[in-house]
């Protein structure tokens, strides 16, 4: 197996330890070829813990679903591991695995009521059917739906349907749960109190979540750990503040949106100081420790859109700050967007909504921006 | 952790009511909006028209042709065919004895007979076709293109697949025999293969088959797959699924594929009249016989009594799942 020049993974357990003989999901150089030749998941190595909130995040096609489903058992693997708790699951079929999953578009059972809906993974249990009934009921009533038990799924809302798929999971107790897009059918006010009650709901059951998502803003709200995934590989490993201030690659900085990438070469380097300069003399010093460039390599850093200031042309712009035209002012409500260009790949700056009417207009205009040097973040290709 | 609220594991119900009424206002105001559209159109009158063709179709093709074998049924025979005087006979004639020493209910017991086993075999040999069909053929193309080939023979006409199926394939000198000699299974031709009873009902097999897999590729084509999925990742192995899953969802299809080779098979005279060459008889071939010697009323009252069969026969098949909420 080749060793990339860079392995982009940071954050408390990004490489996973070779030998596993503790608890929680070691996912160890999973990879998945479909016939054909697409690798949808390639050397994928994670390690997650029992309690753990991760969400597995990316564009659609990245390899998260598959991911996923290799997890619960509905894909097989070309090659690697599956360990949870020691014990190896690749071998075992989906109904043999002590995870569950709850589907992309709840996969209720249409000709069967809510309350058998809930039983079912009990009854292939063979319990018997009062301590099924008593149980799942039990579990109806943790998501509040009791009172609906007789109802088939069609007569439910989408949020009810989904809480149904919840409960489903919830009463079998998976060692750990896998969601697949969990709020993708829901409305976005329904998603927005979902996701904390969610959220909720893990830390009371302490439970394992695996979550799928292709939403950013979710993976930031929901998750203990966020993994990017793109193109069948891990981008990065890491808690929700640094995915969103300290973005690893170009591809994070990129999916998450709202970073400028200024893209040139190494232009002056003062021990671990480094200076870049992209083509257009936007120039961005940085620390870095441990980086090995040497003047005139190419390097890319990113700086958080919330980050930078604005502020009025004056003299010659010096480091860490460019001069830029105002392409468009974009208002939000709580914040306003200033789309910006300084000839190279557009800029993006937020400032807050009460200094939208200042601002108001000013498209053609040129202003300056500039950030602090401790928020340039250097990025893997 | 836990705090003062006993109910604090639980989701709160309280606003995600709150926000679904949102949710559920959006489909009320779309379903008025619905309603609102077909009342501006005019209402019933249009929709008469569009009925009319219909109502029409079936006054004239249905409705009249059994009112008039009702009523020819209460009529009484003459030599040369009946007139018009009310009479019960051609019942009496028919439910007395009520046994099976009574040729009518003979004959019926043999096409019922026949009806259950073409319905059970039909969907023995056609649930697996249709599964293959739905649940393996992954391309909607492929799926269509082998449906399309498994109706290939609906493409000949009925008859031309009967008088091929009765001589050169069934017959004594048929080719199943030959074959059956030539690889010294049978020394003898088998008689059972010629005019009886047991090609019959292996023609009608043949013949009504797809009127059972046509049904069925549908439903088994409408069962969610993440459902299935969901009830493997649940704990269930593949005959539960199959079960608890597939099978109930495909009941719909049972019933009305089981109802088409049912009223069918129980009413056949063609493949008894042509595969059997008067060996085998039928309801169908008895009332044939009947109305042929001229014997109108008893033959009208036959028919009358085989449709009563066939309503109670279909009233039964339904009770096995719940059409108007399951399809």
């Amino acid at each position: 197996m080749t060793e990339d020049a860079v392995r982009p993974t940071e954050g408390a357990a990004g490489a996973a330890p070779s030998v596993h003989q503790g608890s929680g999901l070691d996912l160890i150089d999973l990879t998945k070829e479909f016939t054909g030749g697409v690798v949808a998941v390639d050397d994928v190595n994670l390690h997650v813990d029992h309690g753990e909130y991760v969400v597995l995040l990316g564009p659609s096609g990245c390899g998260k679903t598959t991911t996923l489903r290799m997890i619960g058992g509905h894909e097989y693997p070309t090659g690697g591991d599956i360990v949870l708790d020691g014990q190896s699951l690749v071998d075992l079929p989906p109904h043999k695995r002590p995870t569950t999953t709850v589907f992309q578009h709840f996969a209720l059972f249409p000709h069967r009521s809510v309350l058998d809906n809930v039983s079912f993974g009990l009854k292939m249990d063979k319990m018997p059917k009062d301590a099924r009934r008593a149980r799942a009921l039990e579990a109806l009533d943790m998501v509040g739906l009791t009172e609906l038990a007789s109802r088939k799924p069609r007569a439910l809302s989408g949020g009810q349907q989904q809480r149904v798929a919840l409960a489903r999971v919830l009463v079998t107790k998976p060692k750990a749960l896998l969601l697949d897009e969990p709020l993708g059918d829901l409305d976005r006010l329904l998603q927005l109190r979902m996701r904390v009650e969610l959220r909720n709901l893990q830390r009371q059951l302490g439970l394992m979540f695996i979550h799928v998502t292709h939403n950013q803003e979710e993976a930031l709200s929901m998750a203990d750990r966020i993994v990017v995934m793109n193109d069948a590989r891990i981008q990065q490993v890491a808690d929700p503040l640094t995915i969103a201030t300290r973005p690893a690659t170009e591809l994070v900085a990129r999916f998450m949106g709202d970073n400028n990438i200024i893209r040139g070469r190494l232009a002056e380097r003062d021990g671990d100081r480094l200076v870049v300069e992209d083509e257009h003399g936007v120039r961005a010093s940085l620390h870095a420790p441990g980086d090995a460039r040497a003047p005139g390599d190419a390097a890319m850093v990113s700086v958080r859109a919330a980050a930078v200031q604005i502020a009025d042309v004056d003299g010659p712009a010096p480091i860490n700050s460019a001069d830029c035209e105002i392409i468009f002012v974009e208002f939000l409500g709580d914040l306003v967007k200033l789309h910006l260009t300084a000839g190279g790949e557009r800029l993006l700056v937020k400032v807050p909504g009460e200094r939208y009417p200042a601002l108001r207009g000013r498209e053609g205009e040129r202003v300056r921006i500039s950030w602090k040097e401790e928020d340039v973040q250097l990025l893997s290709a | 952790m836990s705090s003062s609220s006993p109910r604090d594991p639980y989701l709160d119900v309280a606003e995600i009511e709150e926000a679904e009424e949102i949710e559920t206002t959006h489909l009320a105001e779309r379903a008025l909006g619905e309603q609102g559209r077909t009342r501006g159109k005019g209402g019933g009158w249009v929709t008469l028209a569009w009925g009319l063709p219909g109502f029409i179709w079936l006054g004239f093709y249905l409705v009249a042709p059994l009112t008039f074998i009702v009523l020819v049924s209460f009529w009484t025979r003459t030599d040369a065919g009946f007139v018009r005087q009310w009479t019960g006979a051609n019942y009496g004639a028919l439910l007395h004895p009520f046994n099976l020493s009574n040729a009518y209910w003979q004959n019926m017991l043999t096409s019922f007979e026949t009806s259950l086993i073409a319905v059970a075999a039909c969907l023995v040999f056609g649930f697996p076709v249709a599964y293959f069909l739905a649940m393996k053929v992954e391309k909607l193309q492929n799926q269509i293109a082998l449906f399309i080939i498994a109706l290939a023979p609906f493409w000949t006409s009925f008859l031309t697949r009967a008088v091929a199926w009765a001589y050169p394939l069934m017959g004594r000198e048929g080719a199943l025999n030959q074959a059956l000699l030539k690889l010294h299974i049978v020394s003898q031709p088998v008689s059972a293969f010629g005019f009886s009873t047991l090609s019959v009902r292996l023609a009608m097999i043949q013949l009504y088959i797809l009127f059972m897999v046509t049904p069925l590729f549908f439903l088994l084509g409408q069962v969610d797959r993440h459902a299935i999925e969901a009830a493997r990742d649940l704990g269930g192995n593949w005959f539960s699924v199959f079960k608890e899953i597939i099978l109930p969802q495909t009941m719909p299809g049972i019933v009305i594929g089981s109802i088409f080779i049912f009223v069918l098979t129980m009413g056949e005279y063609g493949t008894v009249a042509v595969i059997g060459q008067g060996a085998v008889s039928s309801v169908g071939t008895f009332i044939q016989q009947q109305v042929l010697g001229i014997q109108y009323p008893q033959g009208a009252a036959s028919a009358v009594l085989l449709v009563v069969v066939l309503i109670a026969g279909v009233f039964v098949i339904t009770r096995f799942a719940n059409l108007r909420e399951e399809l």
